[in-house]
């Protein structure tokens, strides 16, 4: 889950917005959506605090991986797009 | 009576053609008129793109918000019978309230007064065909453009042109007519004046299907000296009466909701006119008074009886307002809302149809039915409760402890539930695809039929299930029932996560948050591989158990991701550029692959294989 990959995905979005198939992204868009990641983190740092070690935490802890990655992405985009 | 209605019209047209052929200069004039007001109306679908709905959507927040939208809208647009169209839609749409929508129909009859004005202030006045040729011959140059905002504006000015020139044909049609036959002639004093050309305006809109054609028609018959004053203000009242009609048709296709509204229309329309007939007397004086308040001659009929047309509509608002939620409790205790039957589509009907966003959000609204269709027979196909589940603290615990067998027929259940549904979607989003919509909607549309069939591909998985599910998890058989019930937990919790974000509130739920459940689902199904491995050579289960149950996974698991996927499409960004920030930021097949095979290398490391039904 690179960074790598993310970067090729935006060089294929500014073809497609050069080429009027992509909506314009503004930086308020991505802050957006990064706060509603940020929001699922914190939600689940919480449970994962609430949660006793068991598979349960374990799988909280495997989402909370997940939305961190969305988060590092979310902030390489809104550089990438600055 | 419909089958005979055009040939009598035609008949009559080309007989009174060929008795009085000055008549055709004013037919044509009217013509010319309709067509103005249909190419309008189609220049403001283009130019406004949506912008009327998403304005409808937030105007009718209140009461006076509704009215005033009424009146600027159909002052704008120079047709009350489109508003009632496009309200009636929006409101079997489910996007308005019954309350908002009679609000607006409220302030189109005030609206609709401002063509009088128009014709009677501005149309008599002056050449109008002067203005109308320009416009027309530059219109077509704009409607010629690729550029759909152009084009609107084409029709727009096209329509408007076109308007002008019906007026001036209208306008010279009488003057030619006045002097071969005077119909003044035919004016009748007193009650049955009255009665009778109120009759004869409601039919004349009847069968022209506008109103605002009617007054300019009255408007110009006067002016002409054709008909009398008193006859006027009766014929008004009639157009008044008749443009209900459209209402009325536009309801025939229409759920309860748009027959309420079109029901409020009539009432409204035929109160008013009723208090205008009543009190004629006093409404004439007013009208003499408010006209020699703002300076119109005292001989001036076409401006009277704008002002009279004005004074009565208002009139009416201003009495019907303070009734208004009475009448829309008196409309919801006649018009009931039917009993839902849950096989039938409830959202897609011909009057959601014609605008994108009505058409949109029903099609959605429809696939949430579906969805919930899905979500019951699944449930009830692995022996769950929704109620059981939705407040379960643990899943797992749950379906361990869901051990009775639920009496379903689940291909009965299939045919009814979903099959009628998913047919009335895929019909209603092909039929969609045919309208001109903006691509972004195109894409949107498919996209929810996309989610359908997803929806669909889910619940036939479950049907696959069902006979093992019954066979395994009704009694405890050992390790091939923890095996089943790991599965059901996993598809539960799917179900349970999906609702989550149902739940969540549009500006902090996102569609990103599926990622983590389908990195889940990859891992699971990965560990099931390696779990039924482990226990075949601990001789825990035999091989034919073991390839029936890897064979049930792959169902369950295809059912998990398609529903992760239905929910991924129907969750997304609406805003075109937040929907593109969630589809860059989404985790790709080989991202997701890798994130549950680093799952996969820290379970492979965890002591025991055989603990298959997880907590959580």
């Amino acid at each position: 889950m690179g960074l790598k990959k993310l970067t090729e995905k935006i060089s294929d979005y500014h073809v497609r917005l050069d080429s009027g198939k992509a909506s314009k992204i503004k930086p308020i868009h991505v802050t957006k959506v990064l706060g509603k990641l940020q929001a699922k983190e914190t939600a689940l740092k919480t449970e994962i605090a609430a949660t006793e070690q068991g598979e349960k935490r374990q799988r909280l802890t495997r989402k909370l991986d997940i939305a961190q990655t969305q988060i590092q992405r979310a902030k390489h985009l809104l550089q990438a797009i600055s | 009576m419909r089958k005979y209605y055009l040939p009598i019209v035609i008949t009559l047209l080309v007989v009174t053609f060929w008795v009085k052929p000055d008549i055709q200069e004013i037919a044509a004039g009217i013509a010319i008129f309709l067509f103005g007001m249909l190419m309008l109306e189609d220049g403001f679908k283009l130019f406004g793109s949506g912008m009327l709905e998403r304005l409808l959507t937030s105007a009718t927040r209140s009461t006076p918000r509704a009215l005033l939208f009424g009146i600027v809208s159909t002052t704008v647009l120079q047709s009350s019978s489109l508003v009632s169209v496009i309200t009636i839609s929006f409101l079997s749409a489910g996007l308005l309230s019954l309350l908002g929508g009679v609000g607006i129909i409220f302030g189109s009859n005030i609206g609709t007064t401002t063509g009088a004005w128009l014709v009677a202030g501005f149309g008599l006045r002056v050449n109008i065909s002067a203005y109308a040729m320009p416009m027309i011959a530059l219109s077509i140059i704009l409607v010629l453009q690729k550029v759909k905002g152009l084009r609107g504006v084409g029709y727009a000015l096209g329509g408007l042109g076109f308007l002008f020139l019906g007026i001036h044909h209208m306008k010279e049609g009488f003057d030619a007519f006045k002097d071969q036959i005077d119909l003044a002639q035919f004016a009748l004093p007193g009650l049955l004046g009255l009665v009778i050309y109120t009759l004869l305006g409601a039919l004349a809109t009847v069968i022209m299907q506008s109103s605002h054609a009617t007054m300019t028609l009255i408007i110009t018959a006067l002016a002409a000296s054709q008909i009398s004053y008193d006859n006027a203000l009766a014929l008004a009242i009639g157009a008044n009466i008749g443009t209900t009609i459209t209402a009325v048709i536009g309801a025939l296709s229409a759920n309860f909701q748009g027959r309420r509204l079109a029901a409020a229309h009539v009432m409204f329309n035929a109160a008013t006119a009723s208090v205008a007939l009543v009190f004629i007397s006093p409404l004439r004086e007013s009208v003499d008074w408010v006209s020699a308040l703002v300076g119109i001659a005292d001989t001036d009929y076409a401006l009277k009886l704008a002002v009279f047309h004005t004074i009565f509509n208002v009139l009416g608002v201003v009495l019907m307002l303070p009734l208004l939620k009475r009448m829309v409790g008196l409309l919801e205790s006649r018009i009931l809302e039917p009993a839902p039957d849950i096989s039938q589509p409830r959202h897609l009907n011909k009057a959601v149809d014609e605008f994108p966003q009505t058409l949109e959000s029903a099609l959605r609204k429809e696939v949430m039915h579906l969805y919930e269709n899905a979500v019951d027979i699944i449930l009830h196909g692995l022996n769950l409760h929704s109620h059981d589940l939705y407040k379960s603290e643990s899943i797992a615990a749950t379906v361990r402890h869901s051990r009775r067998p639920i009496e379903m027929n689940i291909d009965a259940d299939y045919e009814r539930r979903i099959k009628t549904l998913y047919a009335a979607i895929f019909d209603f989003s092909t039929r969609a695809g045919d309208t001109q919509l903006d691509p972004e909607t195109a894409v949107r549309i498919h996209a929810l039929r996309d989610a359908a069939t997803d929806i669909v591909h889910a619940v036939k998985s479950v049907k696959h299930l069902r006979k093992n599910v019954l066979r395994y998890t009704t009694h405890q058989l050992g390790t091939t029932t923890e095996l089943y019930d790991a599965l059901r937990t996993e598809i539960a919790r799917i179900i349970v996560e999906i609702r989550k974000l149902e739940h969540a509130e549009p500006d902090v739920r996102s569609a990103l948050w599926l990622d983590q459940e389908r990195v889940q689902i990859e891992a699971d199904a990965r560990n099931t591989t390696q779990t039924i491995d482990g226990l075949i050579r601990s001789h825990k289960i035999d091989a034919t158990a073991a390839t029936s149950f890897l064979t049930d996974s792959g169902y369950a698991y295809d059912a998990m991701r398609v529903l992760i996927e239905a929910a991924r499409v129907y969750y997304i960004e609406r805003d075109n550029a937040l929907a593109e920030v969630e589809r860059l930021l989404t985790l790709d097949d080989e991202d997701i692959v890798a994130g549950s095979t680093r799952d996969l290398r820290q379970q492979v490391t965890a002591p025991d294989h055989t603990n298959v039904a997880k907590d959580g």
